[in-house]
């Protein structure tokens, strides 16, 4: 369940007193309601969109750290596997 | 826990949209209702376009109506389509669009705007794609009768002796190659619809293929084995009608599918898989992997081909299945859907 | 995309894949158990490529698919009143109820609109105050909270002509109703990345704990799922039950407050009906007395709405991980994506539809 996905703001507004936004993703825009985020959310920033609502930020730093080590482990065994060929 | 389970759909007692999204409904929709009544040789092929042949010269012949809503979208409206549409349809059967009747059913109440804005493009895209509309109707229906309007264009066009692409001639050892970047229409056209309300920088691609035609059949002649043009039902649809009409199995290769940023991200969005977003400016053509280079460079040579590629390639495995090979190793069916994809939420 | 194509990486996933083979010295029973990540798997052919190592069980995660057949009567009971325009997502059109769909009921004359956004539906119904516009309100608790915010501003706004049909469930009193099951063979769960993006993950901690499985809260690319399979696969060879998490990059331990905040003060437990598994306790969501009038079943009078439940398709076995779509005798036979007989052949997220559409071609050759 739950498509969402990642979005950038690129403007922060308010309608009728509810927290809105205008999300990029990858080229497409769309308005977003940012009630659940407004606290933590400023432009530039990502959010997880779920039906038009932002249901929370993405942890850039994490999110960097978890490909980083995803990353050095498939590193690690492309090099076991060339060791395992050598004689 | 219990286990209970839902009672079967009795088959659909009347028309549904999915009978006309180009999918499995609609060929069922075809086959089951009026193949049956109209029985010959000529409609059984079920090409883009039929070839008959009169006193030794083959004509194409070709019908489609249009119905899209909304009638303006970025990239063009139902008038330019309606002429791309059937000339496109005639080009695939390696026809040089001659000729061409229009259709029209308005909508009482339709601003002359609109229309006018409609029929410029149309006389503007018959000029472009070098047809003559020489015959035409015109009827007028109560509002709420009709969208705006619906425009049918029937085509004719003269076919050359030496040139004959057909579904069934795809054969095992062909390379499968598009003409350029996937899924614009069908994004284009979902922008531009109310209750989805995104904004992408998605144009249609609609567009005569007649140029990209005439420079695969000046390089490589009659290798070139099929051609069609992926509307409704996107890529998909259409390599699964080839590979059922000649019994083939096609393989495609996900990395080498052209897809841009932002058709992508629009399928994101709404859940949607690219190939089977609807093109109207596109072709696939089948042919020999010895050939299949010379074609690539020959539809890169015109500008509405610079992006072609080769997709994947037709095997002898798996008759009547379309199959595409991930990035990690895996492979997946690529079926056809039975109507129209629909936004999810999951 | 940002923050999403990265996690596609083939040579990550490839080198992952490798991984987990060489962490399982046997065969484990995983399950997903959200569509989501069932689509992700059967798309990527990803138990295909791990048999070995994991055998992958795929959950009711499928909104769509256990929504309850009294709900879907009861749309397609709204969706047919000339008064009433029906808004829904899209993916619930096709769903069968016991008579016909969504779909059949637009070509029988019935207003029917696809919505991406709940918000959407009450802009429609503020431009179409003539018309009574309801919104078919189905989901997880990732749902919950646009849903909520719908009926939370028709109230602010004063709206007099919009309501929602609720039917939403919650994910652990499923996972404890499984587990609970005699012949549950589930050993380790991936749990839904996007409903703890909500919830948080607390609730899990005393499952884990009372029924000895890791559950490692997982995200919905490949390699998210990869690394998730990973760290569970890990927790079982070392004999650990834990609660882990995998999508740290949108999920925190108490997940969004704020959500949560409003989801409770429109909503409140309720018990469920799932389809194709039956009635559990508290698993649902019903709309609070303060918020009747937006209620649609408190507005519309729904009577004579007669629920078959003949037993022809196996949907609750594939739903609870007990059959595969393909030991189904009527999997691509009787029951195929033009012809339903159950939700998870309909939805683009069950199980069914997923083995259908993509796994057809591992009995091909």
């Amino acid at each position: 369940m739950c498509l969402g996905i990642p979005g950038r703001i690129v403007e922060v507004h308010d309608t009728q007193g509810l927290p809105m936004g205008v999300v990029d993703f990858g080229g497409v825009r769309r308005e977003v309601c940012l009630a659940y985020v407004a606290d933590q959310i400023k432009p530039g920033d990502y959010a997880i969109v779920h039906v038009g609502f932002a249901i929370s930020k993405v942890d850039e730093k994490e999110a960097k750290r978890t490909f980083e080590v995803l990353r050095e482990m498939s590193q690690l065994d492309e090099l076991e596997w060339m060791q395992d060929l050598t004689p | 826990m219990t286990t209970t389970c839902p009672i079967p759909i009795a088959t659909a007692e009347r028309v549904q949209l999915g009978h006309g999204s180009g999918g499995k409904m609609s060929a069922a929709l075809v086959r089951e209702r009026f193949l049956p009544l109209f029985r010959n040789d000529i409609l059984g092929q079920l090409g883009d376009a039929a070839i008959v042949d009169v006193a030794g010269q083959s004509l194409a012949i070709s019908t489609d109506t249009f119905v899209v809503q909304p009638l303006e979208f970025p990239g063009g409206n139902i008038g330019s389509l309606a002429v791309h549409g059937t000339v496109n349809d005639l080009a695939m059967m390696g026809a040089q669009p001659c000729w061409l009747s229009a259709g029209f059913v308005l909508e009482e109440g339709l601003s002359f705007d609109v229309l006018d804005r409609v029929v410029q493009s149309m006389a503007d895209a018959a000029r472009e794609a070098r047809v003559l509309l020489v015959a035409g109707d015109t009827k007028v229906v109560e509002r709420g009768k009709a969208d705006g309007i619906f425009i049918n264009t029937t085509g004719v066009g003269l076919r050359p002796a030496d040139f004959s692409p057909a579904p069934a001639r795809a054969q095992p050892g062909d390379a499968v190659i598009v003409s350029g970047p996937i899924g614009r229409h069908g994004i284009a056209i979902m922008t531009a619809r109310e209750g989805l309300a995104f904004e992408a920088e998605v144009t249609s691609d609609s567009a005569a293929l007649t140029p990209l035609v005439n420079a695969l059949r000046e390089r490589v002649g009659d290798a070139v084995h099929t051609l069609r043009d992926p509307t409704r039902g996107g890529v998909a649809s259409t390599l699964n009608e080839i590979a059922a009409a000649a019994g083939i199995g096609i393989v495609l290769e996900e990395h080498l599918l052209p897809i841009p940023g932002p058709v992508a991200a629009a399928c994101e969005m709404l859940g949607f898989d690219p190939l089977y977003v609807a093109n109207e400016g596109l072709l696939v053509a089948f042919v020999p992997d010895a050939q299949a280079d010379d074609a690539v460079h020959a539809l890169r040579s015109h500008p509405l081909g610079r992006a072609a590629t080769r997709i994947g390639r037709c095997v002898r495995e798996h008759p009547g299945m379309v199959v595409l090979s991930t990035g990690i190793g895996g492979t997946r069916v690529v079926d056809m859907l039975p109507g129209d994809q629909l936004p999810r939420i999951c | 995309m940002k923050y999403l194509s990265e996690y596609r990486d083939p040579k990550v996933a490839r080198g992952l894949i490798a991984e987990i083979k060489r962490a399982a010295t046997r065969r484990w029973v995983l399950m997903e158990v959200c569509g989501g990540q069932t689509h992700t798997i059967v798309k990527q052919g990803l138990d295909e490529l791990l048999d070995d190592a994991v055998e992958m069980v795929h959950g009711p995660g499928c909104p769509v698919c256990v929504t309850p057949l009294e709900q879907i009567d009861k749309a397609l009971a709204l969706a047919s009143r000339p008064d009433v325009i029906f808004t829904s997502f899209g993916d619930m059109l096709r769903v069968p109820g016991s008579d016909c769909d969504l779909l059949q009921v637009r070509a029988r004359g019935g207003t029917v609109r696809i919505v991406y956004s709940p918000l959407d539906a009450l802009e429609l119904a503020r431009k179409n105050p003539d018309n009574e516009v309801v919104f078919f309100a189905v989901g997880f608790e990732t749902t919950a909270p646009a849903n909520a915010m719908a009926v939370w501003r028709a109230k602010e706004l004063g709206v007099k002509n919009f309501s929602v049909l609720v039917s939403h469930v919650t994910v652990p009193p499923a996972m404890v109703a499984l587990l609970e099951s005699p012949d549950n063979r589930v050993q380790g769960f991936l749990a839904a990345g996007h409903v703890c993006t909500i919830m948080g993950w607390t609730e899990y901690e005393p499952i884990a704990a009372k029924y000895k499985v890791p559950i490692v809260v997982t995200g919905f690319e490949p390699l998210d799922i990869l690394e998730g399979m990973l760290l569970a696969v890990r927790q079982l060879e070392e004999g650990r039950h834990e609660v882990e998490n995998q999508y740290v990059r949108s999920v925190r331990r108490d997940g969004n407050q704020p959500a949560q905040d409003l989801v409770s003060r429109v909503f409140e437990l309720v018990d469920r009906n799932w389809r194709g598994i039956g009635p559990i306790p508290r698993s649902g969501l019903g709309v609070r007395a303060e918020f009747a009038d937006f209620d649609a079943e408190r507005r519309f009078a729904l009577e004579g709405i007669h629920t078959a439940e003949p037993e022809i398709c196996r949907a609750g076995d594939v739903l609870r991980g007990v059959l595969k779509p393909f030991d189904c005798p009527a999997f691509g036979t009787m029951c195929t994506p033009e012809h339903p007989l159950g939700a998870p052949m309909v939805s683009s997220e069950g199980a069914c539809a997923a083995y259908y559409n993509y796994g057809r071609f591992r009995s091909a050759v």
